[in-house]
């Protein structure tokens, strides 16, 4: 029941509504009474041949009124308490989404994406489930329980209802018991639904390998046997789910029987009249949902219960952001000076940065270049602010940046990563994504720059199609180039790009360098990238290996250097004459 | 009537996602179509008809039971009660007979659900299996065109639908059986009582039509604004170090805000439209229907003895006549899930991308290895040309090195001569015969392809070298590791050859797994060798092995090989330099030095390079 308690802000915010809910409910279970007794009173009083017409259209009036209240009541008891889970539903994925939205780069390198979805999805739902099945059950086990069992009692004979009611419980304790044999069931079932899904994903992403083994017929024979097992497993899950309506059925009808006999001896003793017997039965269907939803009850409050400590534990997680020591908004700019002398990522105890110390003058621009792994990412990631705990300082016009707001920080800083996100919009709303209000000349001024324009052109809608599953599919290239568009839009004071140009051709590369360079005078620029001649006309070239700058200077230093730089320069020029160029080693 | 419990479903089931539904969620099918989809798809339960035969026979049987049960206790109330005439022993004699009656009645209830369910779900995985045969004779052009998130999403999700689709004619079964057998009792007490009842059977009718109308529309609404709300969850997250760099968190929250409010909307109008039209409504028909009834009674009474059992049994008949009712208004919802699902089961099972075909009356055996290219003509959709007049001829035991561009037709060398791609114009003959003229099995045991990336299976890593072959026993898996020294780091596992290879074989460098794929050729013992030499950067270690193991497996076998560095095909008896499809120079390494054309430039570099 605690799971009632830790969502008391909620029923406390909503309590008029479920209020009302409650109190429809009670209508809704009064009313109910209505037709067994009047039912039982109309065959008492036909078989003694009593019944006048005015005592019939009055009784039929009772049960039409009675009727109507139950419509009402029920349409009310309905909209209010499931209406309340959905809301809850709602505000609790609220809270979720604002809080990722000020989660730090450590949260989501925690959870991952399928983990965070999981959370809002099914958590959510069970949450949702206390405040919709677990009051209602709730309350309508005291409800209506109550009431049926106190009319039994007053319409009919106390000793009846005592003994007929035994077997009752036994309702709430099946309920219960085949409810965890069938949550544990399910749990297995999706196990196995799991494997299934891996081994499809598996021959989809091998198919190649597999028809060059011919191996077709086997690969169909694994899943097969799968697929058996699969079968094996759900059956359990149908044995158990098939159990509920037969046992409900068998604990009905002992009460039933109890009645028959207990109820029949009553009647005969004259104790009670067919009539009340009649109305006794009905009472006990009436019953039957109520212990049901006991037993249902401890399943979802269970559930509910962990859902909700998992939400909880999500949302009481911390982003290490360092907090701001001004409220100034105003974008940083001036020259960059970047000196971390030791960097380790959460949970890991390698160092993943050290010693990295360079300064670039405004509108300078410097090369970051190594193996992949080397920590070229890692260098703009700490300028990001996705991590602030580093031992050192980077500053940008003379300010920590760890001083400043986040806002003022990155407003400066147009980024273009390496893995290239793109929101499933159109083509427009993804280029202006940091600048909603730009207009379409601004727009395509950008992507002329990028060099996509023209790709743009040629799409079915032009600026307004739509990227994404439901789109238009677009190359690494294409991209990549949108990315940079996107990027440059805020004419930010610092341009970072990362590996950003490994799916262009050397011939389009050159041309978006150039352009940028022209057009971003007096602007700092990053360039990481794997190929050799993204960064060749750089002011600074930091080559990193294993997280520490192994050599540096322009391209005709370190040329002149002869070490890994001057080697790899050697090798990209081959493979750019074999082919083998424009592959960065992760895109493929 | 206990109806609450069919409500649940209204909140829970319908919150289960799928992302790549929303575009199918708002686009609506001609009946004419839907009604083909359910056709076919109940054709899937066929095969397994003796399962539904005896579930329809139990549940008919049920239905009578329970038109038994209150007759039993009819004849006990107007026999003995009203007279007062039951002996304890009577009175027991008719509460053990209840309880009988029970017994049965939940032994048929069990039968009956469980037949069906496992019916059910061996339809579905039989759906399952059909898909998944499918998919393995279509060409490599559908899994080009197709994400592969897509495809598994097919077989595994959709599938699921069926389910449930099978569910809806189980609940109009079973509601049917329950509203005839209620009439004809009804009808055997008091006809005129029954014509009554049924006189609502038009307006039943009416609101589930309505019902299902309104409610579809409002359910499809629902559906749309759910996976609209969880792709933008999605999205958001994935794409989360995007919307901070660009400090959108503001904008994207508003609008999360505004689909969270709209689902909420639509959630609340699902809930109205079922409050007021399922089960509320199907009660207060029936509460209508059961003042009518005894209205009626109550004037028989009149100037006719009515006996109080017969009220009771006659009330009953008319519960359990309106009851399955709001069962079968609830499970509508999913025939459109299933009908959706369906079409797109059907999408895939109807493609026609289907792998290239050999003549059917192929028949030969791959002896001596040699492959010609004659005039070869090759593209992939038709329009653009990739490959143009390729003609070449290799030897039996020759290697014939490729070189060229990205792009310049090099790879698709190889997908036609493995059958991934049909080619049109032109034939490649092994042993002077046409490829075509090989039954496909025969082609797949002589001819071994070394792929750029090398795919890992789950599983260990002899089941990696041996994939499904059964034939091929440790000793041969160890000798081909050894072959290819791929031995040295495998012995350093844990368990050797039974060490665990998790998704994707993450925990091996690019160049381990890379032998682990040389020995998986090397162990079928092929004719001929087809190898697409990996660009990636491998750990100078492996570099080295790789080199050996390539010379290794070439020994004895004809071999295609496109190449990345020149000395891997150095010594390789034709080199063929491609050029955007055609060939542009043909010859013996010395013979194209002394061309001083493409391939001497490139020889001048990697000198340059290897000093």
């Amino acid at each position: 029941m605690g799971i009632f308690k830790k969502l008391g802000w909620f029923f406390q915010a909503e309590k008029k509504r479920y209020l009302w809910g409650l109190f429809f409910l009670l209508m809704a279970d009064l009313a109910g009474l209505v037709p067994p007794r009047v039912i039982g009173i109309l065959a008492d009083k036909m078989g003694a041949k009593q019944l006048t017409l005015t005592t019939l259209f009055s009784w039929l009036g009772f049960l039409l009124l009675a009727a109507i209240v139950q419509y009402l009541s029920r349409f009310g008891w309905r909209n209010m308490i499931w209406g309340g889970a959905a809301t809850l539903e709602r505000e609790l994925r609220t809270q979720l989404f604002s809080h990722f939205l000020k989660m730090d780069a450590t949260f989501f390198q925690r959870h991952r994406t399928g983990d965070l979805m999981a959370h809002a999805t099914n958590d959510l739902n069970a949450v949702q489930n206390v405040a919709g099945a677990g009051i209602l059950t709730f309350a309508d086990s005291i409800l209506t329980g109550g009431t049926t069992i106190v009319a039994m009692l007053i319409f009919v004979d106390w000793r009846l209802t005592v003994v007929a009611l035994l077997p009752m419980p036994l309702l709430a304790v099946m309920a219960r018991v085949l409810g965890k044999h069938l949550h544990s069931a399910f749990s297995e079932s999706q196990a196995a639904f799991s494997r299934l899904n891996d081994k499809t994903q598996e021959s989809v992403s091998g198919v190649k390998v597999i028809k060059t083994f011919g191996q077709e017929n086997e690969d169909v024979a694994d899943f097969e046997q799968i697929v058996a097992k699969t079968i094996t497993i759900n059956k359990k899950v149908y044995r158990i789910d098939s159990l509920f309506d037969p046992i409900t059925t068998l604990i009905i009808g002992l009460t039933y029987a109890i009645t028959i006999a207990y109820g029949g001896h009553l009647v005969v003793t004259q104790a009670i009249t067919l009539g009340q017997l009649i109305s006794f039965v009905a009472y006990i269907g009436a019953l039957v949902w109520p212990m049901f939803a006991i037993g249902r009850l401890f399943n979802v409050i269970e559930r509910g219960n962990a859902s909700y400590d998992r939400v909880q534990a999500l949302l009481g997680e911390r982003s290490e952001t360092v907090m701001a020591k001004t409220t100034t908004k105003q974008p940083l700019h001036g020259d960059l000076d970047y000196q971390v002398t030791a960097f380790k990522y959460p949970d890991d105890q390698r160092l993943a940065l050290q010693n990295i110390h360079f300064e670039l003058k405004q509108g300078q621009t410097l090369g970051l270049v190594g193996r992949v792994g080397a920590g070229k990412t890692t260098i703009i990631k700490l300028l990001l602010r996705e991590f602030d705990h580093y031992q050192g300082k980077i500053t940008i016009g003379g300010r920590d940046i760890r001083d400043e707001t986040l806002d003022s920080v990155l407003a400066g800083i147009g980024y273009v990563p390496q893995e290239n996100f793109l929101f499933s919009t159109n083509i427009r709303d993804n280029i202006r994504f940091a600048a909603m209000t730009k207009s379409q000349a601004e727009v395509e001024a950008a992507a002329k720059e990028s060099a996509i324009h023209d790709d743009i052109l040629n799409f079915s809608s032009q600026y307004d199609t739509l990227v994404g599953e439901k789109g238009v599919s677009l190359s690494g290239g294409q991209k990549q180039r949108l990315s940079i568009a996107r990027a440059i839009m805020t004419l930010p004071e610092i341009l970072i790009l990362d590996d950003a140009l490994s799916a262009v051709d050397a011939k389009t590369e050159t041309e978006i360098l150039t352009d940028l360079k022209q057009d971003r005078d007096h602007k700092t620029t990053i360039i990481a990238a794997h190929r050799l001649s993204s960064v060749a006309n750089a002011d600074e070239i930091l080559v990193i290996d294993d997280g520490q700058i192994v050599e540096r200077g322009n391209h005709q230093q370190l040329l002149a250097n002869d070490g890994w730089y001057a080697e790899m320069w050697r090798k990209q020029q081959i493979e750019s004459q074999l082919g083998g160029e424009s592959r960065g080693p992760e895109t493929n | 009537m206990a109806q609450k419990p069919t409500n649940k479903t209204v909140s829970t089931k319908k919150s289960a996602t799928n992302d790549d539904q929303q575009s199918i969620w708002s686009q609506s099918i001609p009946v004419k179509e839907q009604s083909q989809i359910i056709k076919r798809m109940l054709k899937f339960s066929l095969p397994f008809k003796g399962l539904f035969i005896s579930a329809i026979l139990t549940s008919a049987a049920l239905a009578i039971v329970n038109i038994l049960l209150p007759k039993l206790l009819q004849v006990f109330m107007d026999k003995y009660l009203t007279v007062r005439t039951g002996t304890t022993r009577v009175i027991l004699g008719f509460a053990a007979l209840y309880l009988m009656g029970t017994i049965l009645k939940a032994i048929l209830q069990f039968t009956s659900n469980y037949t069906y369910s496992v019916g059910a779900e061996k339809s579905l995985e039989s759906v399952r299996e059909q898909l998944f045969r499918k998919l393995h004779t279509l060409g490599m052009r559908y899994f080009d065109l197709t994400p592969a998130g897509s495809i598994v999403s097919r077989v595994t999700n959709d599938t699921m639908t069926i389910m449930d689709f099978l569910q809806v004619f189980a609940s109009i079964l079973t509601g049917t059986f329950a509203i005839v057998s209620a009439f004809i009792a009804m009808h055997a007490l008091n006809a005129r009582g029954s014509w009554l009842v049924l006189a609502f059977l038009p307006l039943l009718l009416l609101a589930i039509w309505y019902y299902a109308k309104y409610s579809s529309w409002v359910y499809r609404k629902m559906r749309e604004k759910l996976s609209e709300l969880n792709i933008k969850l999605n999205e958001s997250i994935e794409g989360m170090s995007i919307i901070r760099q660009f400090r959108q968190e503001k904008r994207i929250s508003q609008e999360f805000e505004k689909t969270n409010g709209e689902y909420l909307a639509t959630r609340k109008a699902m809930i109205r439209t079922n409050s007021l039209l399922l089960s509320s409504l199907i009660n207060l028909l029936y509460a209508l229907a059961l003042t009518l009834v005894l209205g009626q009674f109550g004037l028989l009474s009149q100037h006719q003895f009515v006996e109080a059992g017969v009220i009771y049994a006659f009330t009953t008949y008319v519960a359990n006549f309106f009851n399955p009712m709001s069962d079968m208004m609830d499970s509508l919802s999913a025939l459109q899930d299933g009908v959706v699902a369906g079409k797109r089961i059907f999408r895939i099972l109807d493609d026609d991308h289907l792998t290239p075909q050999q003549h059917p009356d192929a028949a030969g055996t791959i002896e001596t290895g040699e492959i010609e290219f004659r005039h070869v003509s090759f593209s992939y959709d038709g329009q653009h040309e990739i490959l143009h007049d390729v003609s070449f001829v290799a030897k039996p035991g020759e290697t014939v090195g490729i070189v060229g561009h990205t792009g310049s037709g090099k790879s698709s060398i190889i997908n036609i001569m493995m059958r991934f791609y049909e080619f049109y114009q032109g034939q490649i003959l092994i042993d002077g015969r046409d490829i075509k003229d090989y039954p496909m099995p025969e082609l797949r045991r002589k001819m071994g392809l070394v792929l750029q990336d090398s795919f890992m299976f789950y599983g260990d890593v002899a089941s990696n070298i041996r994939l499904f072959n059964p034939k091929i026993t440790d000793a041969e898996i160890e000798a081909a590791a050894e072959f290819v020294q791929a031995d040295t780091f495998i012995n350093q596992l844990t368990n050797r050859y039974h060490a665990r290879v998790i998704e994707g074989g993450t925990q091996f460098s690019s160049g381990q797994r890379q032998l682990i794929s040389f020995a998986r050729t090397v162990v079928t013992n092929p004719k001929i060798l087809v190898l697409d030499e990996a660009t990636a950067n491998i750990d100078t270690e492996t570099e080295s092995l790789i080199q050996e193991g390539l010379r290794r497996i070439r020994r004895g076998r004809t071999t295609i090989a496109i190449a990345h560095r020149l000395s891997t095909i150095k010594d390789a008896e034709q080199i063929i330099v491609l050029d955007a499809g055609k060939i542009v120079e043909h010859g013996t390494h010395d013979q194209l030095l002394a061309q001083h054309g493409r391939y001497y430039q490139l020889y001048q570099l990697q000198q340059g390079q290897t000093e």
